[in-house]
């Protein structure tokens, strides 16, 4: 293959992977935006928690002697679970006390849980990188000079189930029809007899462990983590789910996915330096422009 | 008039306990001073330069203090922060201090040391290594590491001498420092081999997936790619590469001198990269001695705790040879004089740099850096 | 009590110590055994507290300054006319009291004070957030430096092109995003202001990147220049005392009472013909002049700027300060910039906790006083009816 078609097919690549980890992340916040109509400023957070909480079980699991698939799988689903729960806390502490307050309020409470969190990670943890404990192989599938490694492969795949399941979950189920009945009118679903609190509670939960799934993920592709990661990570999402429509499933999923080829593309051609002004010259223009984003349909604002 | 005396009240008190803790120096100490990133990502490098300088400062009061006075060692954290290094240099200066050893980061120490020039207080950097932080004539400031000018042309004397012929391609990470040293070893690189680069880019410091600007790298196929840039960032180019099937060999600077380089980069990837430090320290016959009380005292040794040990035994030396705690008479006396180092002799040129260029090679081995017969 | 007690054995049985659990397992990985078990005997603590309603009388610190304020209304007008100058000479004699140091640190909470009182006009008293104040700011700053350096532009002369430039930017940038929903002004204001920063780092040509801009010329008058930080503390008295006059009248006069309407209820105060796109342009542009003042001052006593000095960081501290002082408060903007900037001199040696506890702080104020701590009397006002039923 030619170098510049070489070039152009390899930068897709790398952006389809880093597009499915914020597509993973935009998921959280679209879900509880749909839900709450809250921007979850924690949420790029809970992401770099999750990246930590794996590599902190991950570590224990091998100090038990555990053989390595079984400690990864196992780190997982831990880190999962943990990260879930730290959504849900949040949520319980943070948010559920300010529902009906001004609109300012938990805006600026998700803001003060974004700093407690970092804040907690960085006296806890240190403020070094932390190191994935394993050395995974760096070898993959090569065609044509175009390079995908199994890592990216394993992103891509791991991403991609997720979300077809998240979409038949919401669609298809019970649990997710009261979801769907939650977010277009919390009062009438509450009659109904849906449990709303315990539908947001899960809606939390489901956002931040797909958001541990990405930490994890993350943390195995670059080898590391550190506590800043989550600000700029939960930043592109949330441009990422702006971008497909904010509350819309499959647009947070094709937002990300458009958002990390756009990225890649600019830091290729343009330069690595202004690849951060392309994506937020693209939130500023989408949100100027078509508000609705990507995918949404344009709704009445409720009064 | 309540809510008046209380708000006054709140005031005063607020102003009487900020005050409480700077008051002049007392007549039976001298004060000086450490500044480094103490809290941080670099808090370990801020720890090093601290235990260096506080180690000068016990072995001066053991033997009798300066000028008949005990030294007072103060300690200020600039968390890397330019502004914060700025108001820390000002603080300093109002609490009476004439001596400062610091700062770590030259985006820290070229701002605070327009104030150390301002104020006439001696700046001894054991670790800025940007051309700018001495370049503006300034009488009070020194630096006993490197300068990047210096650095780079070592980099790129061992780039043309052993790699004749190499693709060579350079990215920093857009910091004053980073920028410099690539600037540096560029330009350095370009007129000792006639040839120019290949590529020279920028990637976000904040970022951890490069392989977008490595893709455009690899259509070039570079033989070397130059980084200025700190190990983080180092580790992660160079796991990167090897994921996309890059082969070139990553050089870079001081920064990247850190263990932390080859874990982050998986030892099999960072294995044979290199980068320019000054000499190992367990290698020279002189420093045994202080390297040995430094362990018993602080633990181990880091890469800039001699330097900093070494910076403020210099500045105590120019203050005990002017005799009187003024900061251009000191300063002059550190110009005018040499000094008996560990590293050996050092003296200084008008600007307020060492005389000898002191980089050399450093390759990763086996996992493990270590320095390569090359000046 | 005996009812309270009952339901303690009844529901609080299980809950206390389960939430307990609950707590401690989710600090676990992060904190360690002994961490962990910190934190779940502090959750238990308190709910057993809080069963016992011992937590039920919430402090209410900032109640004698709502009794301060009945006596003040009360007192004759002559006496209510000269306080604010009382204190205004009480503060410049302090200013050949303090020492330097003191001195300087009372001027960078002046220098935060005038970025509370601007972003106060937009996120206070208009009802807008702002999450990316500090690129108002960094304009200004770098406004002075580039005019100072490269043309030899005085500090006064540069105190107004620095505000208007700001201004100017807020205008540009309010125009096409001011119809945007809260939520989504404030992420649109997030991305401008890191679009700014990252433009200062890499626009070499003009900024000079990340070096920054060095050797700005510090302000003078009558060709005496300032070079102590007694000089800077009474410029900075002076200017926040008359950002204090000014918006205190702004804040009585119509557009204040328009935009509190505005701020209340957008959709009824646009059926009462109030212009709330204009009036929202008005908040933004002035909000940024204030910002870019701030700027100015900060690069002639900084005497350099550099791009880290205006991220994130800085609008949060900004925002934090005023959300403490409480929004929309003229004074309470000013107490929580003194309150912050004075913070970390105070809590010297706990330092690294003070993010933490700002974190914290936020999210526990929004919840139980949302008014902050020196509330502004329309809230104040709302928040004594609620609490007489």
């Amino acid at each position: 293959m030619t170098g510049a078609g070489f070039e152009f097919f390899q930068q897709i690549i790398n952006g389809l992977a880093v597009g499915a980890v914020y597509a993973l992340i935009a998921l959280g916040y679209t879900m509880v935006y749909g839900i709450i109509e809250l921007i979850n400023f924690a949420h790029g957070e809970i992401y770099m928690m999750g990246a930590y909480g794996g590599i902190i079980i991950l570590a224990a699991l091998m100090a038990l002697g555990l053989p390595l698939g079984l400690a990864l799988s196992f780190a997982l689903l831990g880190t999962l679970l943990l990260t879930g729960l730290y959504g849900v806390a949040t949520e319980r502490l943070a948010y559920r006390p300010l529902r009906g307050a001004s609109r300012l309020a938990p805006l600026i409470s998700a803001l003060g849980m974004s700093i407690f969190f970092q804040q907690y990670v960085l006296l806890s943890q240190g403020a070094r990188d932390k190191i994935f404990p394993v050395e995974l192989s760096s070898g993959g599938f090569s065609a044509g000079g175009v390079k995908v490694s199994y890592i990216q492969a394993a992103i891509l795949l791991v991403a991609t189930l997720l979300m077809v399941g998240l979409t038949l979950f919401v669609g298809k189920t019970r649990v997710g029809r009261a979801m769907r009945a939650t977010a277009q009118d919390p009062v009438m679903a509450s009659l109904s007899g849906v449990p709303v609190n315990g539908v947001i509670a899960l809606t939390f939960f489901i956002g931040s462990s797909l958001a541990a799934v990405a930490g994890f993920m993350i943390a195995m592709y670059y080898g590391k983590v550190n506590y800043l990661v989550g600000y700029m990570a939960g930043l592109k999402a949330f441009v990422a789910a702006v971008l497909g429509g904010i509350g819309n499933i499959p647009g947070a999923m094709a937002g990300g996915l458009v958002l990390g080829v756009v990225e890649s593309l600019a830091a290729g051609y343009i330069g690595g330096e202004y690849k951060d002004v392309v994506a937020f010259g693209i939130l500023i223009a989408v949100l100027i422009v078509r508000p609705e984003g990507l995918l949404g349909t344009r709704l009445p604002e409720k009064v | 008039m309540d809510y008046l005396r209380r708000i006054a009240a709140i005031v005063a008190a607020s102003l009487v306990i900020a005050g409480m803790s700077s008051c002049g120096p007392g007549r039976h100490v001298v004060r000086v001073a450490v500044i480094g990133p103490m809290t941080g990502e670099q808090a370990k490098q801020g720890k090093d330069m601290a235990d260096g300088a506080r180690l000068a400062v016990e072995e001066w009061n053991a033997k009798g203090g300066i000028l008949g006075k005990r030294i007072e060692l103060l300690v200020g954290d600039d968390a890397q922060d330019p502004k914060q290094a700025n108001s820390l240099a000002n603080k300093m200066w109002t609490m009476g201090v004439v001596l400062v050893v610091g700062h770590y980061n030259s985006s820290c120490t070229i701002p605070a040391s327009e104030i150390y020039n301002l104020r006439h207080m001696v700046m001894i950097t054991p670790a800025s290594t940007n051309p700018k932080v001495t370049d503006r004539g300034y009488k009070t400031l020194f630096r006993v590491c490197g300068r990047d000018d210096q650095q780079g042309l070592v980099a790129a004397q061992y780039v043309v001498r052993f790699m004749p012929g190499a693709k060579v391609t350079v990215l920093h990470d857009k910091t004053t420092y980073g920028q410099g040293l690539a600037d540096e070893f560029m330009a350095n690189y370009e007129k000792l081999s006639a040839k120019k680069v290949v590529y020279y880019g920028a990637i976000v410091k904040e970022d951890q997936d490069y392989s977008a600007v490595l893709t455009s790298l690899k259509p070039l196929d570079p033989d070397l790619l130059y980084f200025g840039g700190l190990y983080p960032q180092a580790g992660l180019l160079v796991r990167q590469m090897r994921q996309l099937g890059l082969k070139a060999i990553l050089m870079a600077g001081d920064g990247t001198y850190d263990p932390e380089f080859i874990r982050i980069a998986g030892a099999n990837n960072a294995e044979g990269s290199l980068l320019t430090f000054m000499p190992d320290q367990e290698k020279i016959p002189g420093a045994q001695a202080v390297i040995a009380s430094y362990r018993k005292r602080f633990g181990e040794v880091g890469p800039y705790s001699l330097y900093s040990y070494e910076a403020m035994n210099i500045g105590l030396s120019g203050i005990a040879k002017a005799g009187a705690l003024d900061g251009l008479k000191a300063a002059a006396a550190i110009h005018s004089s040499s000094f008996e180092t560990v590293f050996g002799p050092i003296s200084f040129d008008a600007k307020g740099d060492v005389l000898d260029s002191p980089y050399v090679v450093w390759r990763v081995e086996s996992g493990r850096l270590v320095q390569i017969p090359y000046k | 009590m005996a009812r309270r007690l009952a339901a303690f054995s009844k529901n609080g049985r299980f809950a206390a110590p389960a939430s307990a659990l609950f707590f401690g397992l989710l600090a676990l990985p992060f904190m360690g055994l002994l961490g962990a078990f910190v934190v779940s005997a502090t959750v238990l603590l308190f709910r057993w507290a809080a069963l016992y309603g011992l937590l039920e009388r919430r402090p209410r610190m900032p109640d004698f300054l709502a009794r301060a304020r009945g006596h003040v209304s009360k007192l004759p007008p002559a006496v209510k006319g000269t306080a604010p100058m009382a204190l205004l000479s009480i503060l410049v004699a302090l200013a050949f009291v303090l020492d330097p140091y003191t001195l300087d640190v009372a001027t960078t909470a002046g220098i935060y004070a005038l970025l509370a009182l601007g972003l106060n006009i937009v996120v206070g008293m208009a009802g807008l957030l702002v999450l990316g104040f500090a690129a108002f700011y960094g304009v200004g700053a770098y406004t002075y430096a580039i005019l100072n350096t490269h043309y030899g532009l005085g500090f006064w002369t540069c105190l107004p092109i620095g505000g208007a430039l700001a201004a100017l930017f807020g205008l540009l940038l309010g125009l096409p995003t001011l119809r945007l929903r809260g939520d989504y002004l404030a992420i649109v204001t997030l991305g401008f202001g890191e679009i700014t920063r990252i433009t200062l780092n890499n626009w070499d040509s003009v900024t000079n990147g990340p070096n920054g801009i060095l050797g700005v010329a510090p302000p003078s008058v009558f060709g005496f220049s300032f070079d102590h930080p007694r000089h800077y503390f009474l410029l900075a008295l002076a200017l926040v005392s008359l950002s204090v006059f000014l918006l205190k009248r702004l804040d009585k006069s119509r557009v204040g009472r328009a935009w509190v309407a505005m701020r209340e209820d957008e959709t009824a105060a646009e059926a009462m013909g109030i212009p709330t796109l204009r009036l929202k342009l008005l908040a933004f542009s002035m909000a940024a002049f204030w910002g870019g003042v701030a700027g100015v001052f900060f690069a002639g006593k900084q005497l350099f700027v550099s791009p880290e000095s205006f991220n994130f960081l800085e609008s949060v501290m900004v925002l934090c300060m005023v959300v403490l002082g409480g929004m929309g408060s003229v004074p309470g903007a000013v107490l929580g910039a003194v309150l912050l900037s004075f913070l970390p001199e105070v809590l010297r040696g706990v330092d690294q906790y003070r993010l933490l506890a700002f974190g914290l702080a936020m999210v526990l104020m929004m919840r139980y006083r949302p008014s902050g701590i020196w509330p502004e009397a329309h809230r104040a006002l709302e928040a004594k009816e609620a609490r007489n039923g």
